[in-house]
């Protein structure tokens, strides 16, 4: 197990009282908290910082980690058994998991105690983000995650073991949401809770849908005569292709929609898929339809912009 | 090894949780609960109702909260809402620019 030096983490001695560390802490939280930061690597400053306060501010944690004595930082320690019986119930391994690891699962039994040593004390929250391509978000999903988590096994020794967890994605989640997978964190002690799984969902974005909550909107592009006269066109929906009719007199912006098109909820709750008209024009015209349009332009009064005299 | 698939539940407006439930998922004790409420930072669905109940979506907010008074070290309720709203209207921003740049 690597050695990490809090103290220097937080730029305060050893001998810092309690309200020091917080003045410290909260200093650099400013400083390197992703949310505020837009310093080069914040995020993985912060996760240092936010580490070494987590140890610090708990006083029986701190002075678990005074007992680990002075090292230089990344030097290989290796508590001795005295440490293990005092602070915790004895049964740690050391090579497999870091310093992070051994103070979160210090938490709750930490302070000695028989009492302690027996309190329930709930499994950790995992987080993760998954990202999902339209189409799984789309129809739902099953996502796999291998993950390497640091839980007591059998024997009740702490270590570092392989996860593997699949979640069933529900069909119509959107871009940002979050979603519970209850009791797939850490395991929980003595009885405690097992902790939940949180996502994160991100959608990519589709070439040609969008989405607005359940809501899709896609761009329909007509010729100039088809959006005049009217027509059919065949377009291609999330759900499969479908022939849309066009009505007489299609202006660009109007939106046709497709009831029940758009994303659908397991709960039935479904949007719509809206078409967005656009009036598109061929650039190249050869000599004929040169001479039509020039007749249309003979034989029309309209004035596009009628509104603006 | 088989591993068994665990469905996702999304937390939205539609799933119900009581204020207990609320507590045990987002690490904030009833009392924080509470405050967080009178600050506006959370709403539950009938605040008349002798035990609240409060929407699914709630344990978004609620673990937010409980993550920025944890991370910036806030020890008032009022200060935690206001930085929860910052965070909200941070996301918000984020997610209407995302979907503008997916508009190209």
């Amino acid at each position: 197990m690597k050695y990490k030096d809090y103290y220097a983490a937080l730029g305060v001695e050893r001998s810092a009282t309690a309200d020091q560390i917080k003045a410290a802490y909260r200093k650099l939280a400013r400083k390197y908290h992703p949310d505020v930061s837009k310093e080069k690597n914040a995020e993985e400053k912060f996760k240092d910082v936010a580490e070494a306060y987590e140890t610090l501010k708990d006083p029986e944690k701190r002075a678990a980690y005074d007992q680990l004595g002075r090292h230089a930082p990344g030097e290989d320690i290796r508590p001795s058994p005295d440490w293990g019986q005092s602070f915790g119930d004895g049964q740690f391994s050391f090579d497999d998991v870091d310093l992070a690891d051994l103070f979160a699962n210090l938490s709750g039994r930490a302070g000695g105690g028989r009492r302690s040593r027996t309190m329930a004390h709930p499994g950790q929250d995992f987080e993760a983000v998954v990202r999902l391509t339209f189409d799984q978000a789309f129809t739902g999903t099953e996502v796999e995650f291998d993950m390497t988590v640091a839980e007591p096994d059998e024997s009740g020794t702490l270590r570092r073991a392989p996860r593997k967890i699949k979640v069933r994605i529900p069909k119509g989640v959107t871009d940002g949401q979050k979603l519970r997978v209850p009791g797939k964190g850490g395991k929980g002690m003595n009885g405690g809770r097992d902790g939940d799984l949180y996502l994160d969902i991100q959608v990519e974005a589709h070439p040609l849908y969008r989405a607005d909550g359940l809501d899709l909107y896609m761009d329909l592009p007509l010729a100039p005569w088809e959006a005049v006269l009217g027509a059919t066109v065949e377009l291609p929906t999330p759900s499969g292709r479908i022939s849309l009719k066009v009505p007489a007199g299609t202006q660009a912006g109007q939106k046709l929609r497709l009831t029940g098109r758009g994303l659908s909820r397991p709960d039935g709750s479904s949007g719509h898929l809206y078409a967005v008209a656009q009036i598109v024009v061929p650039t190249v015209v050869d000599e004929r339809q040169r001479a039509l349009y020039a007749q249309l332009k003979d034989a029309s009064t309209f004035n596009p912009r009628a509104h603006m005299s | 090894m088989i591993v068994e698939t665990t469905a996702a539940l999304v937390l939205d407006e539609t799933g119900a949780i009581s204020i207990a439930q609320l507590a045990e998922q987002s690490g904030l004790s009833e009392p924080e609960l509470q405050m967080l409420v009178d600050c506006g930072a959370l709403a539950p669905r009938d605040v008349r109702a002798t035990t609240w109940m409060f929407s699914a979506h709630c344990i978004v907010t609620a673990r937010t909260a409980r993550r920025l008074r944890d991370d910036f070290a806030l020890e008032d309720a009022h200060a935690v809402a206001i930085v929860l709203r910052f965070r909200e209207r941070i996301d918000a921003l984020e997610q209407e620019l995302r979907q503008l740049r997916a508009l190209r």
